[in-house]
């Protein structure tokens, strides 16, 4: 999936029209694209031409680090990180529950702080470190909070659990983890429909109180 | 989502050049954003994003507090100068979304945040907001959460954001640059009610972007308090929300400043209400005889008739809560 | 027994706590296109005109499906009622899968199914159940009503009371939106979604396409929550399957959160009329029970949301009614408690309304009319241990320390109330297979054809088995989630543990029987595997089993018991009710896992806290469409609702339904919670709220 091309990186000078694209074409040599914009392409697809053209055109470089490795990928500008994640880079452990911010199922850390992946552009992390709860183990060791959710059965259909777990490790690293009101408080934005709330707030407790690094 | 073309921007100008352009949409946190384009209430062409700018800063003014437009909701809620300063503003912003949500969200696109009116999230229902002309879905619909002040005949949204509410109490400023230069809007001016045209949210021309607030010293610190009365506990909108700051000398009220959420098509300065608090003093007879002056011109509709209880209710909570009386 | 008291973690806790265990949606097979489903947006009428010229156009996409192109699928053909996908152009509710938009990716299938057109010729539609009243069906025929003794004898009571009480829809909303990875090869499919009875979706595809079993196979390895939800071969899957077979490609299709309101089934909402009489000193003499739900127009599904009224007390005269309405919705079906959840909402607020208007403490009221057998069937209870719930719950809670008149306590600035109520639902069990395998390098594989949506079905297997088997727990593995392994029942009803805990059960003790026959030694007790296997050079010693329906089921009456002591607080002035203590008290007859039964205990109450203050479907009736189609404007419980939920279990065994003596527990916790708050809140401020949810509103 990954696609290591010499593409440049997308030019930030706001005051020049739409260079990137148009470097990328030409170089794409489909100098007859140069014209195109988005519209244009949906026409030109209208107009059954190649649809090579419109794919390369609405697509742009994004390059990332995701649990520790580095990635460059050619993605839509509309791609949310959760689909970049779960599509493209087959990392499934992010989940997608209602896909409009309503339920913190797609949690992930964006250079260290929790946010909702599916309201997350792709490309506005490019050259950001984003960890998923595929990064949360080192090897085969599970992340403190992994062991205390699997001690204190903070799930049952496991769904919302990997959202649940990213966003208790910041919980814990953003200092808001005093007390069991203010942990149910921060752990708002996670759904879950199960009902495990309290077995989470016991296992989130139960790592703070162990003092382990998280 | 409508494919579209992203580029970033490097200076303030190029973000006024760019959205002169019809189709062009500023993105800044994108949680309201991304989730209008997902449901497919606009489909811009273009989208700036501005999150490289340096408008991110919280610093002390002569005699205030500036805010930038892209300082994150998270971190103002827990920075230093706004707690001492301003808490009323940190508690606000607690109360909304999701600390995920906040860890993304800006100020600037707080203060941008359209309704969450169904009718105009909903693209085969008629709305004025959305598609003017189509009707007020909402008029005769399911109108539970909607206003009770300043609607018209053709929108009955609220404004759904906590910290304009608090915002709007402590008479902030909103800074703006435009092709003219820069300027400041009291904050209380900056959104509109919905009049004859729904479609505007506020008084922001489309080739002007926010750079911050600004928000002047006072002295409510100490007595301020923001109530949100909603459905479920936390991440939940406002049935009703009062944001309250009081200057208090002893047991009487030197001046007050309120402003109610989850009520009108913008956050509701309840200034009746501060005028008469001034000068009284802080007691729960006071408080309701405020809260009933505040309710003058209510208007309810076939759902959201408890409204019209439960907002006096909640004004004289919070205020019994900024005053300590509770 | 080799394993702690309190019982073993999650065998599948690790793949759930890393991201690696793989959900319907998550397979990623080579050319995989995606499917988006498109909706109707009118509730009634035909489909006039479908214009996909757009869509078709639009990059990456693969094909537009619909009823105008859509091949004849044989299933379709016969007397069945359900949606038949593609098949013509009627439309029966808003939100009805009318086209699939196959793409190369994800999002160009979803914007390009927003590109199409549809016109309609659109027709009156009725969705609102008031309105319905008048035009009610008996769904069971003369089975819909039930009396003994005298019709109406509350009437004549020393003391009655007479109550409205209406509960709302209800929508499961699992967190995992439903998919469906479909990939035919030839005239075999292979199917990966979720299914809470895989067997029975089989057979459904089956019949769909006219196709032998060996030629569908039904994938459901983890289920993201299903609540009920997750039984039937559903529209949208139906859509999957023609969709891949169309263009010959695997294909995925995921409905959206939006599409989960009107796709997949939800609780039909009810109104309910009870009276309610009894001697001045508290014995029931008669309770009259009108109920009301909603179906669709094109199919039926009843619940039975009076027959709980017939059980639960001992009374005298009982006459119950059920009907429903045929609206112009989609089709209920199954919800966490199906049936019971709804009645006994209503007959646990009438029986607190009843003992408050005797001046009685309710829960000596309900003591007071406890039956000491099935009153309806006048069969002994197979267990029933709801006193000793009564009695370990209340001691607990300090229920001893609730004030008869309501509206009195006052603790930091909000009203305090006590509130109690029954749960009970059937522990039933139905025949199963598992075939049980124990190899040379000492692993023992269970496999069954049943599901897992969330209660931990392997974990509570692997516990049966250890407790027969005498090898170390991590030996034991069971599988699950095929439709190619021995055949299970659904995963409903609470009845999982109990059927195929037996069949794993008997398999396992007939493995021990047959180690011992080829050790010349007769029963079922320990065998050296090991040696056996050695010694007589095999590879392995494999056994499968069927096992039985509920034993002696017309000897026996079986129910399983909860009880939830509730205390909520409630804000004078602004309404808001938070729910701060829990004590539930549960019969589950005995508790195999006690990790895992009490997760499950703590869901039903959190499934009754959101039931209580937050949860219902709206719909604007002049559209026939949800107006809280999402999970901003569709609430349950957040972490902040949800305080520490004290969980005992009474924890002896039931000698009649199963030789664990267990009986089942998913369903029944949440049975009676919502009534438990309105009581609490009755208690708290003296207001009756009988129409679900408790929001601020109402209260106000």
């Amino acid at each position: 999936m990954e696609n290591n091309n010499n593409l440049p990186e997308p030019d930030t000078r706001p005051d020049v029209k739409d260079p990137s694209r148009r470097d990328f074409l030409k170089k794409s040599a489909l100098i007859t694209a140069v014209a195109l914009t988005p519209a244009h392409a949906v026409k030109a697809a209208e107009k059954h031409m190649d649809e090579r053209i419109a794919e390369a055109f609405e697509k742009m470089p994004l390059s990332l680090e995701i649990n520790g490795a580095p990635h460059n990928l050619m993605v839509e500008p509309r791609s949310t990180l959760l689909d970049i994640l779960r599509e493209q880079l087959d990392l499934t452990g992010t989940k997608k529950g209602c896909d409009l911010g309503q339920c913190g199922a797609c949690t992930v850390h964006v250079d260290g702080h929790r946010v909702i992946s599916c309201l997350t552009l792709g490309i506005m992390v490019n050259g950001k470190k984003v960890t998923t709860i595929e990064g949360l183990a080192k090897g085969d060791q599970l992340h403190p909070m992994q062991e205390a959710f699997l001690k204190h059965d903070g799930f049952q259909c496991g769904y919302c659990t990997p959202g649940q777990i990213m966003s208790a490790v910041a919980c814990i690293r953003e200092g808001h983890a005093n007390s069991e009101h203010e942990i149910r408080e921060y752990m708002s934005g996670n759904i879950c429909r199960c009902g495990a709330y309290p077995n989470i707030v016991n296992a989130i407790q139960e790592v703070k109180e162990g003092g382990l690094p998280v | 989502m409508k494919q579209f073309q992203y580029t970033k921007a490097t200076s303030p100008q190029g973000v006024l050049e760019a959205i002169s352009k019809p189709g062009t949409k500023i993105i800044a946190g994108g949680t309201n954003l991304v989730d209008h384009m997902k449901h497919g209430l606009i489909a811009p062409d273009k989208l700036v994003d501005i999150n490289h700018l340096p408008l991110k800063g919280i610093t002390p003014t002569k005699s205030g507090l500036h805010i930038g437009t892209l300082a994150l909701n998270s971190v103002v809620s827990e920075n230093a100068l706004v707690l001492q300063k301003q808490p009323l503003l940190s508690m606000a912003l607690k109360a909304g979304a999701s600390p995920q949500l906040r860890n993304m969200a800006t100020v600037g696109g707080n203060i941008m945040q359209r309704t969450r009116c169904t009718y105009f999230y909903d693209t085969i229902m008629p709305c004025n907001k959305r598609e003017p002309g189509t009707g007020c879905g909402a008029m005769e619909g399911y109108n539970r959460m909607h206003a009770i002040f300043g609607a018209s005949g053709q929108c009955i949204a609220v404004h759904p954001s906590d910290m304009c509410v608090a915002l709007a109490a402590l008479d902030a400023q909103v800074i703006i640059t435009g092709k003219k230069g820069e300027k400041r809007m009291p904050f209380t001016d900056f959104h509109r009610l919905p009049d004859d045209h729904p479609e505007l949210d506020n008084h922001l021309a489309k080739d002007e972007m926010i750079l911050g607030v600004e928000i002047p010293d006072n002295n409510f610190a100490k007595n301020s308090y923001y109530l949100k009365v909603r459905d479920r506990q936390s991440y939940a909108f406002a049935l009703v929300s009062v944001a309250v700051g009081l200057d208090l000398s002893g047991g009487t009220i030197r001046s007050a400043r309120l402003a109610m959420g989850g009520v009108a098509h913008k956050p509701w300065r309840l200034f009746e209400a501060e005028k008469f608090l001034a000068g009284k003093t802080a007691t729960e007879d006071n408080f309701k005889q405020a809260a009933q002056l505040a309710m003058q011109g209510a208007k309810a509709y076939e759902y959201n008739a408890f409204k019209l209880k439960l907002a006096p209710a909640a004004i004289t909570e919070a205020l019994k809560h900024a005053s300590g009386i509770v | 027994m080799n394993t702690p008291k309190e019982g073993i973690t999650r065998v599948d806790g690790r793949l759930k706590v890393t991201g690696s265990i793989r959900y319907a949606a998550e397979y990623p097979f080579p050319g995989l296109v995606y499917g988006a489903v498109v909706s109707s947006t009118i509730a009634k009428g035909t489909i006039t005109g479908i214009d996909s010229k757009a869509t078709e156009s639009a990059p990456g996409v693969v094909a537009v499906i619909s009823h105008l192109n859509a091949p004849k699928i044989p299933g379709y053909e016969g007397g069945e009622h359900e949606i038949k996908t593609f098949n013509d152009s009627k439309i029966y509710f808003n939100g009805q899968p009318i086209a699939l938009v196959i793409a190369d990716t994800f999002e160009r299938a979803k914007f390009a199914a927003s590109l199409v057109k549809v016109q309609y010729s659109k027709e009156q539609h009725q969705t609102n159940i008031d309105a319905g009243l008048q035009n009610t069906f008996k769904p069971w025929g003369d089975g819909s009503d039930y009396l003994r003794g005298e019709a109406n004898a509350y009437q004549n009571a020393p003391v009655k009371i007479e109550a409205e009480y209406r509960t709302p829809i209800h929508v499961h909303n699992a967190m995992e939106p439903f998919a469906m990875t479909a990939k035919w090869d030839g005239d075999k499919v292979t199917v990966y979604t979720k299914s809470q009875y895989i067997k029975g979706m089989q057979r459904e595809i089956m019949g769909m396409f006219k196709l032998p079993e060996e030629h569908v196979t039904v994938n459901s390895k983890v289920i993201g929550g299903a609540f009920g939800s997750g039984s039937p071969l559903w529209p949208y899957a139906k859509a999957a399957l023609i969709g891949a077979k169309m263009i010959g490609k695997p294909l995925k299709v995921v409905i959206d959160r939006g599409q989960m309101f009107t796709m997949v089934g939800y609780r039909s909402p009810a109104i309910q009329k009870l009276g309610m009489g009894a001697t001045a000193d508290g014995k029931l003499t008669g309770i009259t029970h009108i109920a009301t739900g909603e179906t669709a127009t094109y199919q039926q599904f009843a619940e039975g949301i009076t027959s709980t009224t017939n059980i639960l007390y001992d009374c005298p005269n009982v006459n119950t009614q059920y009907r429903l309405t045929r609206l112009d919705m989609s089709v209920p079906t199954y919800t966490r408690g199906p049936g019971e959840t709804t009645v006994v909402f209503a007959l646990e607020s009438a029986v607190d309304e009843l003992a408050n208007a005797l001046n009685m403490n309710p829960l000596e009221f309900r003591k007071k009319n406890y039956s000491e057998k099935d009153p309806e069937q006048s069969l002994p209870w197979s267990s029933k241990y709801l006193k000793e719930c009564y009695e370990i719950g209340a001691t607990h809670f300090g229920w001893d320390k609730r004030n008869q008149k309501p509206g009195l306590v006052m603790k930091d600035g909000w009203l305090v109330g006590y509130g109690v109520s029954n749960g009970v639902y059937g522990a039933g069990r139905a025949p199963c297979t598992a075939k049980a395998r124990l190899s040379a390098d000492g692993i023992l594989l269970i496999q069954s054809s049943t599901s897992d949506m969330g209660p931990g079905t392997a974990t509570v297997m692997v516990k049966i088995a250890s407790d027969i088997i005498n090898i170390p727990v991590e030996n034991i593995k069971f599988e699950l989630g095929n439709s190619s392994l021995p055949a299970a029942p659904g995963e409903y009803g609470s009845m999982t543990t109990s059927s195929v805990g037996s069949a794993v059960y008997e398999v396992c003790t007939a493995l021990n029987e047959k180690f011992n026959q080829l050790d010349g030694k007769s029963g079922a007790g320990d065998p050296d595997y090991a040696r056996i296997l050695k010694e007589h050079n095999l590879p392995f010693v494999e056994v499968t089993h069927k096992s039985g329906g509920t034993p002696n089921a017309d000897k026996y009456s079986s129910h399983a018991y909860c009880v939830h002591f509730v205390e909520v607080n409630v804000h004078p002035t602004l309404g808001t009710v938070k729910v701060t203590r829990v004590v539930a008290a549960l019969d589950g007859g005995k508790i195999l896992n006690p990790i895992t039964a009490r997760s499950q205990v703590i869901g039903g109450a959190v499934w009754g806290i959101s039931m209580a203050l937050m949860e219902g479907g709206v719909l604007d009736h002049r559209y026939g469409k949800y107006v809280n189609n999402n999970l901003a404007d569709y609430h349950f419980a957040s972490n902040a609702d949800v305080p520490q939920i004290e969980v005992l279990f009474v924890d002896k065994p039931d000698p009649v339904t199963n030789a664990m003596g267990s009986k089942g527990i998913g369903e029944v916790t949440i049975v009676g919670f919502a009534a438990a708050v309105a009581n609490a809140v009755f208690n708290a401020t003296g207001k009756r709220v009988r129409d679900l949810p408790i929001t601020p509103d109402k209260l106000v």
